[in-house]
């Protein structure tokens, strides 16, 4: 009976694949797992994981984001400097063995290979071999759509961080041999796949929330032409203006507090006028230690155990993050009752001379498993509080800097935009249209958006994150910051990742 | 009647021939015999192991022989794998050991009988009560898949997973049922198991029934103490400590500071009080059937406090005989019942960490009256008290085992040549674990503590059939075997999840199912007595790899040449025993802990891993990777043995020559990210040799009858090197604490597994260590990853054994050494908890190892890779020491009493500064210390 050789997973979690699509529910199902690859990292809890050689919190989408575009630059400070790789980004000493690096670039690539697998197995042909019923296929465009949104942006991170990646299409086989595309190549393939699935997409704020609509194609290709000179060295400002106006023009609002952006309930307050798309988190079904998970248990104060104002464990991590001299001096003066300093400044220096000492340095309190009606998240350490990605704060300061950098649009459309995010955080000093510069752009970008993974990029785009002409402590590992080289703008191939694809070449200067 | 020498006890199965002719009888299990002979016939006695006899046929009524065991014992029996041989007629690298030569003392699982005994083999058990060991057979041929060798239980092969809820898989076995080990090393011995048999083999055949009735009674009490602690301030030099502040510029909080001394290892260790009882009744049920009962009862108390361990074993074999013996039955059926309380062995580096200066117990507490951190009703962050958590939690595992087999061994009628042999196995284990804890636990959850009901089932089942013909043409005799062998292993359980917690979830798994099927032959020739040869086949098949791959060949080959026997040797009063023994076979390795990643799978989240669409919970699918070209790891083994005996077998033993080179490794490794749905997926990936040498001398220094003196010495140089990984990529492996997913291990080609991956320290004139500074290995003036070196790896280079029996008279003493030398240990107690910095973490105080004044080192990320944790853990150990004194013929019915008296973990020798060298993977974080153990005991025999 050597037929009893032939298995079949016998647990109810598993299925086949060629058992999976028998319930049409499961192409719904299988399009929430790309999204889910950006929240959750594995199947099996939060300690489960779908990478290896990696701890599986730190593989967490959203968390290795923030770190390389955050704990990277001048904003934040993570105490646990014996948890690998932290100390090598956060004092900028990285190399390709950091198992942070690993994990972002392992995880975005497996937002590719799912993608990728949806988009195989919902072409026409295989949709008819099953007939699929009518009310499923009217769904489909739209799923297929939103698969290769995911594609297109995890493809715009990795050329944002790395500079390659392996290139794989729903065209090719499972284990094939990848070849690497460079910025232009992605530049390219993201800004045509986003222009092409545009129709596709469902109109903006009219998607179920969790899923990305056409303003999220719109984010990602503003986010490109702002930053297309550094990517493929051209000028493309006026896109990002026309693409900002596209957005905000889709009936966007400002939520009516800075605050709701980043409290438990920000899946319902007034942040869903605001966020164009969040990475989901539950304190019950979508338990993970993302982003939010993180910052708001790791900013409970080593020495103010506020755990409990925001929903966690009175101790938190035991000051696990704090933030770094530079971003706290940019609450200075008339932005000190600004609602986006939630700075606690009491009983601590400003300065960190010693990472490990937790009490040194300020802490923020900027999100909360809090909700906006004075209630508190489910869980008190895995948050209910989304990661808000995108939201069209950003898209206000993009314009504004994109007008300035000549791409057109309206001065005072800018100035407008820049004052609205003023006034939300009843902050009443009117900005005027002098004190519209740059670099105010870049200042305000800090307060309106620290800690939300986007800080990196921009200081690369104002020529401040390598070079010594802008120094936060402990840049280069320096307590008072030292110049990086040129070449730590981009980040090393993955040593495991460089190995196993022989088409990636290492980036310069590693 | 056929009786035995030494013990009057009758023989079974002597086989009895007139000579000169083919007429001929064997004896019953009564050891009576029945034959037609004339006046004047020689009657040939012969039986494996002994001495033949010859005696003269003169008209008597009964004629009664004495046999006796011969010296030699070349021909005693060595089980292999589907049958036996002789010590003389083994080709292969193959040891047995029988219930005589046992190690002695303190032996609570099976494993621990061959502990020191057998060059090669290297057994390592923690000090849990009751817990598993991990058994290595020449090192492990494997880097990724198991290198446990497999175990079989009278031709049951068993897994090598455990359940929740028992202390291991051999831990639920009772040794005293025990008669036999033989321990399978190369692979012209192994390759009849083909797939599993990369890492070696254990065969252990339990006690059978005999026709006359005996009994025997075993109980033995032991006493444990533990003797080392590891050293951290106690509290006055605490206070000390923490008053001469400033301490490298940080202040601490005196007022953290309490008055009392507290010895926190003191407080949650604790001398253990143990005891084993084991009744075995032999002799013939109904007249008819040789059987034998067993009951066993052990009860064993952990040193840390609360851990238990009891068993309770019901053993029953039933042998009979059919059809003038053509016929033989055996059967097997065995129940064992687990209880234990597992004590968390992690309260032991709470207990480290724990302030000194204050009390275990406070009035005052809301927490079940422990002292704990705190500030009112809230819990500070940071350790809480060790005996209040050992004490306040209630983990409970009862584990419930039925196993055994029904074996038929059919000789057939027509043609008695050939027996035909079938073998039925059944392994059933059901756990049940409870983990509890009081609701006062010190916590400042909404939820207090935990309630939760674990179930697990695994399940064996085994079928297999065989043929075995047996030809002699003049000089030269032949032996074929074929046979099919049919497994099938399941393995499912649930749990209900926290029931106090409302956000928790009960849950189930069910693992694929593990089906392994095998065609096997084995062909033996001799020639001469003098000159072996041995092939054998075997093709297996295995359900984790695809329809494409499933299959594997493994053959192997040996020959062996009894020069003793030639001529020139054969009156040599020196020599009395040589043989040169050579083989060669492939074995496999499917063991790995993928089930099913040959097969297109999607997952979905569980209860707490799912995603939401406009705040609706969504089931998600995430496709799951997929390695369809899967296929068998395989080992090919290169040995060459000498086998020795002098001066009339007193000094014996043999000499081995050994290289295993495996090559498709089954290693989880990286694959390019997109192209699969990981970014590394269990390949064939690898090769690693393993090259040793195995010594092992039994001498009989004095052989007497009122007084003899033997030891055994056996040693092993073993030196593994990975000769090729995954696109010569390192590997990381060892994780450590201090920090979340730190490494200290790699893997890399050229280098042993698990090589230490450090830091080179460097020192100041004075010779002290200076902190943080590291040697720029690469010379980029960047202190980074790239600096790490390898140095040294956790396997021994030199594995040393050494055991001596001496009886005089009624008295023996036994006492058995063992020694690893070469092997590295990673001191993860002093690397993540000696400095400075955390004496205070926070609004806690925390006690650290006094080692740190060796250093002074402050700050554990700045120090946790440094090479000054690493450390040489070379050890001689005398694992036991036992007295004992037989009483003779006590009473009517009553035919001896030994009492005996031990010490267990008598000594140890070692430069290793942490509490036990002995640490199977290298990175010492905290064993469950073993403690020293004082035996009594007392053996009945009727």
């Amino acid at each position: 009976c050597t037929d009893d050789l032939d298995i079949t997973p016998n647990d109810d979690q598993t299925t086949l694949s060629e058992d999976l699509y028998v319930d049409e529910g499961a192409y719904k199902q299988v399009l929430a797992g790309i999204y889910a690859n950006l929240a959750l990292t594995g199947t099996d809890g939060a300690g489960s994981s779908n990478l290896k050689n990696i701890d599986a919190g730190t593989s967490q989408f959203g968390r290795v984001l923030l770190y390389t575009q955050t704990l990277a630059a001048d904003q934040m400070i993570w105490s646990y400097e014996n948890d690998p790789g932290t100390r090598e980004l956060q004092r900028n000493l990285w190399t390709a063995q950091n198992p942070l690096l690993l994990g972002m670039f392992s995880r975005a690539h497996l937002s590719i290979a799912l993608a990728n697998d949806f988009l195989r197995e919902t072409t026409d042909e295989k949709l008819d071999a099953r007939e699929v019923s009518s009310s499923v296929r009217s769904e489909i465009p739209a799923y297929r759509a939103e698969a290769r949104l995911m594609r297109a942006m995890a493809y715009y991170y990795m050329m944002d961080l790395f500079g390659q990646a392996n290139f794989t299409t729903e065209n090719d086989a499972l284990n094939s041999q990848l070849p690497a595309y460079g910025r232009a190549e992605l530049f390219n393939f993201v800004e045509s796949e986003l222009l092409e699935i545009e129709s596709d997409l469902i109109g903006a704020r009219q998607n179920q929330y969790g899923r990305a609509d056409k303003a999220v194609a719109y984010m990602i290709l503003a986010k490109m032409y702002l930053n297309a000179e550094v990517y493929i060295n051209e000028d493309r400002y006026s896109d990002c203006v026309s693409y900002c106006d596209k957005i905000i023009n889709s009936g966007y609002s400002l939520a009516s507090n800075y605050l709701h952006n980043f409290m438990a309930d920000n899946n319902t307050n007034s942040a869903i006028e605001e966020v164009i798309f969040p990475i989901v988190s539950d304190g019950i079904t979508t338990q993970n230690y993302g982003p939010t998970t993180v910052m708001i248990n790791g900013a409970v104060g080593s020495i103010e155990e506020n755990g409990t104002e925001v929903g966690v464990g009175a101790g938190g991590w035991g000051g696990a993050l704090r933030v770094r001299k530079q971003f706290a001096q940019l609450f200075d003066g008339a932005f000190g009752d600004d609602d986006r300093n939630t700075l606690i400044t009491e009983d601590r220096p400003i300065d960190i001379s010693d990472i490990s000492d937790k009490d040194t340095g300020y802490i923020i309190q900027k999100y909360s498993n809090a909700t906006s009606t004075g209630g508190f998240g489910v869980d008190q350490t895995f948050v209910d509080t989304d990661f808000p990605l995108f939201r069209l704060a950003d898209v206000y300061l993009m314009y504004a800097e994109a007008h300035l950098r000549g791409g057109g649009g309206s001065a005072s459309t800018a100035l407008g935009y820049l004052n609205s995010l003023r006034t939300r955080a009843n902050n009443p000093a009117i900005l005027t249209s002098g004190e519209m510069t740059l670099d105010y752009i870049l200042d305000e970008r800090a307060r309106e958006l620290h800690w939300e993974a986007h800080r990196r990029q921009d200081l690369i785009r104002y020529g401040r994150f390598t070079g010594g002409n802008y120094n936060w402590a402990w840049k280069g590992n320096g307590s008072n910051g030292i110049a990086l080289p040129a070449h730590m703008a981009l980040y090393p191939i993955p040593s495991a990742s460089l190995a196993v694809n022989p088409n990636l070449t290492q980036n310069p200067g590693y | 009647t056929v009786t035995e020498k030494s013990t009057a006890i009758p023989l079974p199965g002597v086989n009895v021939v007139i000579k000169g002719t083919t007429t001929g009888t064997a004896t019953d299990f009564d050891g009576n015999y029945q034959i037609e002979a004339n006046n004047g016939d020689i009657l040939v006695f012969t039986y494996v192991g002994y001495q033949p006899i010859e005696a003269t046929f003169t008209g008597q009524a009964n004629l009664n022989v004495e046999l006796t065991e011969d010296a030699a014992q070349l021909d005693e029996v060595v089980i292999i794998g589907y049958g036996s041989t002789t010590k003389k007629d083994a080709t292969g690298s193959v040891e047995a050991i029988t219930s005589e030569d046992f190690t002695k003392g303190n032996i609570v699982t099976p494993e621990n009988l061959l502990s020191g005994r057998i060059s090669g083999v290297s057994i390592t058990t923690s000090g849990a009560p009751g817990s598993g060991s991990q058994i290595r057979i020449r090192g492990g041929s494997s880097i990724s898949a198991s290198n446990d060798p497999l175990i079989i239980i009278d031709g049951l092969p068993i897994t090598n997973n455990g359940v929740g809820g028992s202390r291991g898989v051999l831990a639920s076995i009772n040794p005293s049922d025990i008669d036999s080990f033989s321990v399978l090393k190369d692979a012209s011995a192994t390759a009849i198991y083909g797939s599993r048999a990369a890492n070696g083999v254990i065969i252990i055949v339990t006690k059978k029934g005999k026709s006359t009735f005996s009994a025997t009674l075993d109980s033995q009490y032991s006493f444990g103490e533990l003797t080392d602690r590891i050293n951290v301030f106690n509290g006055n030099d605490y206070r000390n400590l923490v008053r001469s502040q400033p301490i490298n510029g940080t202040t601490l909080d005196e007022s953290l500071l309490g008055g009392a001394n507290t010895n926190w290892q003191d407080e949650i260790f604790r001398n253990t009080v143990s005891s084993q009882h084991n009744l075995s009744l032999q002799g013939s049920l109904f007249k008819a059937i040789p059987a034998r009962f067993s009951f066993g009862l052990t009860d064993q108390e952990g040193a840390l406090l609360t851990s238990t361990f009891e068993r309770r074993n019901l053993g029953l074999a039933l042998n009979p005989s059919l059809f003038d013996d053509h016929l033989k039955i055996n059967i097997n059926a065995n129940l064992s019942f687990e209880d234990n309380r597992f004590g968390d062995s992690g309260q032991i580096g709470a207990a480290l960490r724990y302030n000194p200066t204050k009390p275990v117990y406070d009035q005052s507490s809301p927490f079940g009256g422990f002292y704990q951190h705190r500030n009112g009703s809230i819990v500070s962050n940071g350790t809480t008290n060790p005996v209040a958590s050992l004490l306040q939690t209630n983990n409970l595992g009862d584990s419930n085992r039925s196993y055994g087999n029904i074996n038929f061994d059919y000789k057939f009628h027509f043609l008695p040549e050939l027996r035909a042999v079938v073998n039925i196995g059944y392994d059933n284990i059901k756990a049940k674990t409870i983990n509890s804890s009081s609701t006062l636990v010190a916590t400042n959850d909404d939820v207090k503590g935990n309630s939760s009901l674990g179930f697990q089932k695994r399940t064996n089942e085994l079928l297999d059939g065989y043929l075995t013909y047996n030809k002699e043409f003049d000089k030269f005799r032949t032996e074929f075997t074929a046979g099919y062998s049919y497994q099938r292993f399941t393995n499912e359980g649930d749990n209900t999840g926290n029931k106090r917690d409302p956000l928790s979830f009960p849950s189930t798994f069910a693992d694929p199912d593990v089906v392994l099927i095998g065609y096997f032959g084995r062909a033996n020739f001799t020639l001469s007595d003098k000159y072996l040869v041995t092939l054998t086949y075997r093709r297996d098949g295995t359900s984790r790899f695809s329809e494409k791959n499933r299959w594997g060949d493994f053959p192997a080959a040996a020959v062996a040449w009894n020069i003793s026997d030639e001529d020139f040797l054969k009156d040599s009063n020196v020599i009395s025993n040589l043989k040169l023994r050579a083989g060669y076979g492939i074995t496999g390795q499917q063991d790995v802990g993928e089930k099913d990643v040959f097969l297109n799978r999607y997952r979905a989240g569980d209860q707490n891993s799912q995603y939401q669409f406009d705040n609706v919970v969504i089931q998600s699918l995430i496709a799951s990777e997929i390695n369809p070209d899967l296929k068998w790891e395989e080992t090919s083994t290169l040995e060459f043995g000498i086998d020795y005996g002098l001066f009339n077998n007193r000094v014996s033993g043999s000499l081995n020559l050994f290289q295993k080179n495996s090559k498709d490794l089954l290693f989880v490794a990286a694959v390019a990210d997109g192209a699969n749905f990981s970014n590394s997926v269990v390949q064939n990936i690898g090769e690693l040799q393993i090259q040793g040498i195995e010594f092992s001398t039994n001498v009989d220094v004095i052989k007497k009858d009122d007084l003899s003196i033997d030891f055994n010495f056996n040693a092993t140089f073993l030196d593994r090197e990975i000769q090729n990984l995954a696109l010569g990529q390192d590997v990381r492996t060892g994780g450590i604490a201090g920090g979340t997913g730190n490494n200290i291990q790699l893997h890399r080609i050229g280098e042993a597994p698990n090589s230490f991956s450090v830091y080179k320290q460097l020192y100041d004139v004075a010779g002290n260590p200076i902190e943080g500074a590291y040697l720029d290995t690469n010379g980029d003036n960047v202190i980074n990853d790239d600096d790490r070196y390898l140095k040294e790896n956790p396997g021994a280079d030199v594995i040393l054994g050494f055991q001596s029996n001496i009886n005089y008279k009624n008295f023996d003493l036994a006492f058995n050494m063992r020694a690893n030398l070469g092997n590295y240990v990673y001191n993860n107690v002093n690397s993540s908890n000696a400095q400075l910095e955390r004496l205070q973490d926070n609004a806690v105080l925390g006690n650290l190892p006094t080692s740190v004044l060796n250093t002074n080192f402050v700050r554990t990320s700045d120090v946790i890779i440094s090479d000054i944790y690493l450390e040489d853990a070379s050890f001689l150990k005398m694992d036991n020491i036992t007295l004992g004194y037989t009483f003779n013929d006590v009473c009517k019915g009553l035919k001896s009493v030994r009492l005996w008296g031990g010490i267990q973990n008598v000594f140890t020798i070692t430069n290793y500064t942490g509490l036990d060298p002995e640490v199977f993977n290298g990175i010492d974080n905290l064993i469950y210390p073993r403690p020293r153990t004082i035996l009594a005991g007392a053996n009945f025999k009727f």
